[in-house]
């Protein structure tokens, strides 16, 4: 038996060859799911170690900048402080909502962190990360016509996550105050967040 | 810091007329790399490999959604799968035994949606007359190759279409090299006589 490449198999491996248009959309849509995995076997990987105990009764969440606050059964237990400098009074965190208590009191386990960013010229404000498999439509920010920050409040199960802001559809962005990933994110990049176990 | 750097792995102009990943060599070291938790390494893989894998995934589906999805898929678990990488094995037929998995299983379920696809637009008849001859060449390589057994096509592509020697490819399918060639030489019999055939009819 051997290879049979006549002119007909040639020409019909001439019209199968050329290599289809990709636009770069495509590569960085793969390029976000595989930093979604990344998450997804780092975050299996800490369960399984129990690596995300953060030292501290009410754990600590450290980003400064994301305005953030942490609201356990009710009663605030702001610890941005502990870990930020860069929490000022033009960037406070609004009042927790009961609906915010509600899920800081959830059985599962998750924590009430609010995301705030100043953005005032944005038509629109998503964050994203590997709690919600970096889709952008999972958790739109909301605008305070008053301040004009962004802000959405995640319920965040406790350990160490990725974030960022995609700023009209077009712009990712990292928290510009927060920590930022060690690990560049396929070229783009990141903040983290750490929340303490409730 | 090393962003620049990532992001220009990243530019297309830098890779338009020189691949990051050009040589064999290069891309060895990337692989490497990517193993050891680099990524922009794996970064400029996807961008040396995600034109080559679509492409043999749009001709295994036929359907461009379902191709970039089984791609995509690939990636994600090419990146899993790194850590039980072993550098003796080449990347590439590693990279299309994943990938022509992926294929498989959503050809599997592309059949149970019995769902009739066509490759490419289908021309309305205003438009028939005005398609050239090699367009028409194309399409009806397509549905000749869509109406092969799924392993022949499998192994037509990944012979004359990418270019792996029976070695890479019974590393990527799992088949044996007698067989891989009989998968071969069958699907080779039928596109000739089917196109062939058509040709004639074209001209005539």
């Amino acid at each position: 038996m051997h290879d049979e490449t006549d002119e007909t198999i040639a020409r019909i491996a001439a019209a199968l060859r050329p290599l289809p248009d990709v636009d770069r959309a495509e590569k960085a849509r793969v390029l976000v799911a595989v930093a979604a995995e990344r998450e997804r076997m780092r975050a299996a990987r800490v369960r399984a170690a129990r690596r995300w105990r953060v030292s501290g009764a009410v754990g600590v969440l450290a980003a400064a900048g994301v305005i953030a606050a942490i609201w356990l059964g009710g009663s605030r237990a702001d610890s941005t402080g502990a870990t930020t400098s860069a929490s000022t009074s033009a960037t406070a965190a609004p009042v927790a909502t009961p609906a915010d208590a509600r899920l800081a009191r959830d059985a599962r386990g998750l924590t009430s962190v609010q995301v705030v960013l100043r953005a005032p010229a944005a038509q629109r404000v998503s964050v994203v990360g590997d709690f919600n498999g970096w889709d952008s439509r999972a958790d739109t920010m909301t605008r305070d016509p008053v301040t004009g920050l962004w802000s959405h409040t995640l319920a965040l199960r406790p350990g160490r996550h990725v974030y960022a802001f995609v700023v009209d559809d077009s712009v990712w962005m990292r928290d510009p105050r927060g920590p930022e990933a060690a690990d560049e994110d396929f070229g783009r990049p990141g903040s983290v967040l750490l929340v303490g176990q409730p | 810091m090393s962003r620049p750097r990532s992001l220009q792995l990243l530019k297309p102009d830098a890779r338009a007329e020189a691949p990051a990943a050009g040589s064999p060599g290069e891309r060895s070291l990337l692989v490497r790399a990517a193993q050891q938790g680099d990524v922009r390494a794996f970064a400029a893989l996807v961008d040396a490999y995600y034109a080559r894998c679509l492409r043999f995934a749009l001709h295994m589906l036929s359907n461009r959604s379902d191709a970039e999805e089984a791609v995509q898929d690939t990636f994600v678990r090419v990146y899993r799968a790194l850590p039980n990488y072993e550098e003796r094995e080449s990347f590439e037929p590693w990279l299309f035994r994943i990938l022509a998995n992926r294929c498989r299983s959503a050809g599997a379920r592309e059949r149970r949606r019995s769902e009739i696809v066509e490759f490419g637009e289908v021309p309305d008849r205003a438009n028939e007359r005005r398609h050239d001859e090699a367009i028409a060449w194309r399409e009806e390589i397509a549905r000749a190759l869509a109406s092969l057994p799924e392993e022949q096509r499998e192994a037509f592509l990944m012979r004359h279409v990418e270019d792996l020697s029976y070695d890479d490819m019974a590393i990527a399918t799992g088949a044996g090299i007698s067989a891989l060639k009989m998968r071969v030489k069958r699907a080779c019999d039928a596109l000739r006589i089917r196109l062939t055939e058509d040709d004639g009819a074209r001209r005539d």
